[in-house]
């Protein structure tokens, strides 16, 4: 099959750095098998283009509502009718204040690479490079493991974050690509998993263990949501799987609010997790803790 | 969080082994001292110029140049003597702790109209005492007023508008009527040397020379310096002595005693330890100084000049780092006991008490190798501990610049030091070859004032000639030669640009006014440089310029190395993104007409807020989009063009140089309403910054952005502010991170740029109460300056432009 040579990409960032190490450019590709009640980019979820309303920047010019040819443009509220608008993204230039943005396009390869490479002088002087996002980056397999091969050859370290639920056959011929590969757990009971996620765990914590036997310089993280993931049943049921598949760290993330505003952006249905920052900062503590007593190697 | 602002904490990490290093309590002294004095008015230099100009005129016969020799002499051997409790270092710059002079041969009269409101003005407040106004009214001001030097540049009327409309400057500021300055002087050769060498050589060229030839009266006006110059050192030993007879303090004593040896010693002699190098220098500053203007008479290497002298004195043990960190302090805030003296007109333009007196560390030597050397290191100590108003740091950096030094400056830059500002010798050095400099002299070059690199001691550059005022060339072409609302036409009658059916022939006529605008300046400039020869030659500059000395020729007439003039494209960036507006809203999508576009300007948005929007959002520079960074290119290109193949009366070419010390404010002020989406009156961006929170891709895209621009024709430097919110630095990764940032962006190409770490809170809390944080050193333009000394405007725009974090 000839490798595809575009990707749906919801956004490309460049100077991030909390994707791994140095000054990095961070790619987010559109679409994710899971739907985590925490989800902090909502905006990658639907595999299509998707609007997004931005509420706070519209100046009410109703520039949108003559431009749009599906009458999908409503007076009130959300602005965009979720059940008429196609994303066509007629609207979005038609706005002179940016209040509409068409989040996901088409990006052809080869630009999404020239576009790594720009930074190229920076990766170099900080020991950085690119990062595959999302979303859920091995949704669009191979468009993914095209990126990432080319990233590679023109000498950029590539680093990628999963969720982990993919078929392990179809991404084992990837696997060289990686300089590295954050792998995020979240919950060890399959019933909760399915409850918070809406999707099935066995087959990612298989995926975790087939990619440590294959030696693959994999980096586990766990997402710490108070009340979801920070109980002791789950940590303890995590420490004890990472030592079953021989692994002896996680990297414990903190959960930030920022999801929630995007959120109604998109008109999303996911309900706001309510609690305060101090909160987390506590429940990750104590979750390193724990961990360690464990015999976890933990890093926050 | 932003570390302590003044020096009181040294702030190093424990293991850091520089920790050695600690601000002493007499350095501490003194920097609080020269921080707190209140700035004042000096009119003992304008005195004594005027008196003896008054004088000489009993004898019509003598040259101008003996005459600026004898006058220079005359301020050096009357001026007040003043040693301050605990100083190593002595001499001073005026008759105050601080305080700045007035030059009424050139420029001086400009500042007349503020001699009333000096003290009660609410930017930079300078105390004037009631006598020396009075001097200044009646002994001064009278006899410049028929003599200064503009109007002994051009006829009459000329002269009348000229210095009318520079009081108020639209298309450009000359600030070659007020003197030439800005240059490096050769203090390798006066260390090595002694003025008494320079004394012996002028007298035996002058002994062959035709007696009443220029060459002759030149050189004996550099015997006439350097034998006053000896003598105000022989002023300070008497004065040192006076005070050890009667200072309790048997160590003070011993103080003055040494003060007195080394005084002895330099600048007659050449400098034979560490701390009479420091001296020699001193004096030749101060004197440097009073000849010219009081500005930007920058000292250039010193961690190179002062190396020889450095190692020497560790090697017999006459000193330790402890004590050469103290002695290089110690310089520092006497550099700081300098400020300028300027109207509020002017202030806007060059504001925040500034004097460009740069020092720079680090770089290559002459042959190309790693010249960074552990007097590199102090400096840099000294940068972080002792957050001295002046000198200005530079720190030029190279691809074999040793890692421990980048991490050095980078860690002091994380910190929250406005200083070093960083040179990419990669592309200076070539830059200054490419203007016929030999490459081993470029390889040593050092900056004048803000960022203007020159072949260090070899240079007369004229390098802060004028700042040119580049959008409103592009306000007159979309108007006809008309600024917005104005009936008058000012510029060049160019077609309506409603009919330009693309942003090409918009170009065109942006094009046309520029060049007209251009000639104007060029045929002001050149009245003036031949009135700087004539009446205002510098015998004592040109002695330390090389070339001068041999030839006979003050520097004025031609005689150093090099030979140039910088004039400075201000607003760059503003003209680039409003071409990139038109290109992206009227050409590509058709969202609205040149005419409306231009229209809307003219109405400065108003009712336009849909048109503004647009105009706002288009592709800006600075965000790596080659369209948008294209065009600021292309407007940097036609201004180097249209200066290019025209020479100064020095015999040197015209450079452009993109830095704008605070003109992008002072020209921003005056200009109507632009494409780009910037309303009437709002400043420009600082030198080849991008516009205020338009870089919204944050800083990896705006140095590309930077790193893509023809960077070669700026020959006379451009300034680049990164300012950073505290949060991208934070941690312990932040100074590696901030290396990283500096390494890529010089990799990629960029040629200069100042780090600002800042808080926004910070300021805006230094802004609402004034007084509260007295240290704050900010990078203002290419220089930094205490906060509190900037306009409200500046402060402002200062505060807009730290930007907010990125991804919001
Ligand atoms: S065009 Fe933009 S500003 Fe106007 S109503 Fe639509 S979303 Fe709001
Ligand atoms: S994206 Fe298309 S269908 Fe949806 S609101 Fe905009 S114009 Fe209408």
């Amino acid at each position: 099959m000839r490798p595809p040579d575009s990707a749906t990409i919801f956004d490309v960032q460049r100077f991030s750095l909390h994707d791994g190490p140095g000054i990095r450019t961070t790619v987010f590709f559109k679409g994710c098998p899971l739907r985590c009640a925490w989800c902090q980019n909502p905006e990658s979820l639907g595999p299509h283009p998707e609007m997004a309303f931005f509420a706070d920047r519209c100046r009410d010019t109703r520039a949108c509502a003559a431009a749009c040819p599906r009458d999908a443009v409503s007076a009130r509220g959300d602005r965009i009718r979720r059940d008429r608008c196609d994303a066509c993204g007629a609207c979005e230039p038609a706005c002179p204040h940016r209040a509409l943005e068409r989040v996901g396009r088409e990006v052809p390869l080869d630009a999404l690479l020239a576009e790594i490479l720009r930074d190229r002088s920076f990766y170099e002087s900080s020991g950085g490079g690119v990062t595959l996002s999302g979303g859920e980056p091995t949704f669009q397999m191979s468009a993914m493991g095209a990126l990432a091969q080319r990233c590679r050859s023109e000498g950029v370290p590539v680093l990628l974050q999963t969720c982990g639920a993919f078929r392990f056959d179809a991404f084992a011929p990837h696997l060289r690509s990686f300089d590295r590969i954050f792998f995020d757990l979240k919950l060890m009971d399959p019933e909760r998993h399915r409850r918070f996620t809406r999707a099935d765990n066995p087959v990612i914590l298989e995926n975790a263990r087939l990619l440590t036997a294959s030696g693959a310089p994999v980096t586990f993280r766990m997402p710490i949501v108070p009340g979801i993931t920070d109980d002791l049943d789950n940590l303890s049921a995590a420490a004890a799987f990472l030592r079953e598949i021989g692994a002896s760290s996680l990297h414990l993330l903190r959960y930030h609010r920022m999801g929630e505003a995007k959120l109604a952006r998109l008109g999303y249905p996911l309900a706001p997790l309510a609690m305060g920052a101090g909160d987390v900062g506590r429940a990750v503590a104590r979750a390193a803790a724990l961990l360690a007593e464990c015999g976890i190697e933990v890093a926050v | 969080m932003i570390p302590p602002t003044t020096a009181r904490a040294p702030n190093g990490s424990p293991r850091d082994p520089r920790d050695a290093l600690v601000v002493s309590e007499r350095l501490r002294a003194l920097h609080e001292e020269v921080l707190h004095a209140p700035r004042r008015l000096c009119a003992e230099r304008a005195r004594l110029v005027t008196r003896y100009f008054r004088a000489a005129d009993a004898h019509p016969g003598k040259p101008m140049i003996t005459k600026k020799g004898e006058a220079l002499a005359y301020v050096l051997r009357n001026k007040r003597v003043a040693i301050h409790p605990r100083e190593l270092l002595v001499g001073t710059f005026t008759s105050h702790r601080v305080g700045g002079g007035l030059f009424p041969e050139l420029h001086g009269l400009m500042m007349l109209e503020d001699l009333g409101r000096f003290r009660t003005r609410s930017t930079n407040p300078i105390e004037v005492s009631r006598e020396e106004a009075r001097a200044l009214r009646r002994e001064v001001f009278p006899y410049w007023l028929t003599r200064f030097l503009v109007l002994r540049a051009m006829p009459f009327p000329q002269a009348v508008r000229f210095s009318l409309d520079q009081l108020a400057p639209t298309f450009y500021l000359i600030n070659e009527g007020a003197g030439v300055s800005h240059f490096v002087p050769n203090y390798r050769a006066l260390l090595e040397r002694g003025t008494e060498a320079f004394r012996r050589e002028a007298e035996a060229r002058r002994a062959v020379a035709p007696p009443d030839s220029d060459t002759a009266a030149f050189w004996g006006a550099v015997e006439e310096v350097c034998r006053a110059l000896e003598a105000f050192a022989a002023a300070y030993r008497g004065r040192a002595l006076e005070l050890a007879a009667v200072e309790p303090s048997p160590e003070r004593r011993r103080e003055l005693h040494e003060i007195a040896a080394v005084c002895e010693r330099v600048p007659k002699h050449p400098a034979a330890t560490f701390r009479e190098g420091l001296q020699s220098i001193l004096f030749a500053q101060i004197a440097l100084n009073l000849e010219s203007l009081d500005n930007s008479v920058s000292p250039g290497r010193l961690d190179q000049i002062l190396w020889p002298l450095y190692r020497n004195d560790l090697a017999t043990g006459r000193l330790d780092r402890a004590r050469a960190f103290e002695l290089l302090g110690c310089f520092a805030v006497k550099l700081s006991e300098l400020v300028p003296v300027f109207s509020r007109r002017i202030t806007r333009f060059h504001g925040g008490m500034f004097n460009g007196q740069v020092v720079v560390v680090g770089g290559t030597d002459e042959r190309g190798d790693d010249a960074t050397n552990e007097l590199s290191h102090l400096f840099v100590a000294l940068m972080d501990r002792l957050r001295t108003r002046q000198p200005n740091y530079h720190a030029r950096l190279h691809e074999g610049s040793p890692p421990e030094f980048r991490a050095e400056v980078a860690e002091v830059l994380a910190r929250g030091s406005a200083s070093p500002a960083l040179y990419n010798d990669e592309i200076v050095v070539p830059n200054l070859v490419a203007r016929g400099i030999a490459p081993a002299d470029a390889r040593d070059y050092a900056n004048v004032g803000c960022v203007e690199p020159v072949a260090a001691g070899k240079s007369f550059l004229s390098t802060d000639a004028a700042l040119f005022n580049l959008p409103l060339c592009f306000e007159l072409a979309l108007n006809r030669g008309r600024r917005f609302g104005h009936w008058r036409r000012v510029g060049a009658d160019t077609p309506p640009a409603e009919r330009c059916a693309s942003s090409d022939e918009l170009f065109v006529l942006f094009l046309a006014q520029l060049r007209r605008a251009v000639t104007r300046l060029l045929r002001e400039i050149r009245a003036i440089e031949r009135a700087n020869a004539r009446f205002h030659p510098t015998p004592l500059t040109s002695m330390l310029v090389e070339g001068c000395l041999e030839a006979g020729r003050d520097a004025t007439w031609g005689g150093a190395r090099y030979n140039g003039s910088g004039i400075q494209g201000v607003g760059a960036g503003e003209v680039g993104d409003g071409f990139a507006a038109i290109e992206e809203v009227v050409f590509r999508r058709k969202a609205a007409t040149l005419a409306e576009v231009v229209a809307a300007c003219r109405r400065n948005f108003s009712g336009d807020d849909a048109l503004r929007a647009r105009l706002r959002n288009a592709p800006k520079y600075g965000n790596d989009d080659r369209a948008a960074d294209g065009f600021v290119a292309r407007v940097m290109e036609a201004f180097a063009q249209t200066l290019a193949g025209h020479t100064n009366a020095r015999g040197g070419e015209y450079a452009a140089g993109f830095y704008s010390v605070t003109a992008h404010q002072a020209f921003g002020a005056l200009v109507g309403a632009l494409p780009s989406g910037r309303s009437k009156g709002r400043p420009f961006a600082s030198g080849i910054s991008p516009a205020s929170g338009m870089d919204r891709k944050g800083p990896t895209a705006m140095l590309q952005s930077v790193a893509s621009l023809p960077l070669r024709v700026a020959k006379n430097g451009a300034n680049l502010n990164l300012m950073l919110p505290p949060w991208t630095l934070s941690g312990g990764e932040g100074p590696a991170r901030l290396q990283a940032l500096v390494a890529g962006g010089f990799r990629a190409g960029v040629m200069q740029l100042q780090v600002n770490v800042i808080d926004r809170d910070l300021l805006i809390e230094a802004r609402d109460h004034p007084g509260r944080h007295p240290g704050l050193l900010v990078r203002v333009s290419g220089y930094s300056a205490y906060f509190d000394d900037l306009s409200p405007e500046m402060k402002q725009e200062l505060i807009e432009r730290t930007c907010a974090p990125l991804g919001t």
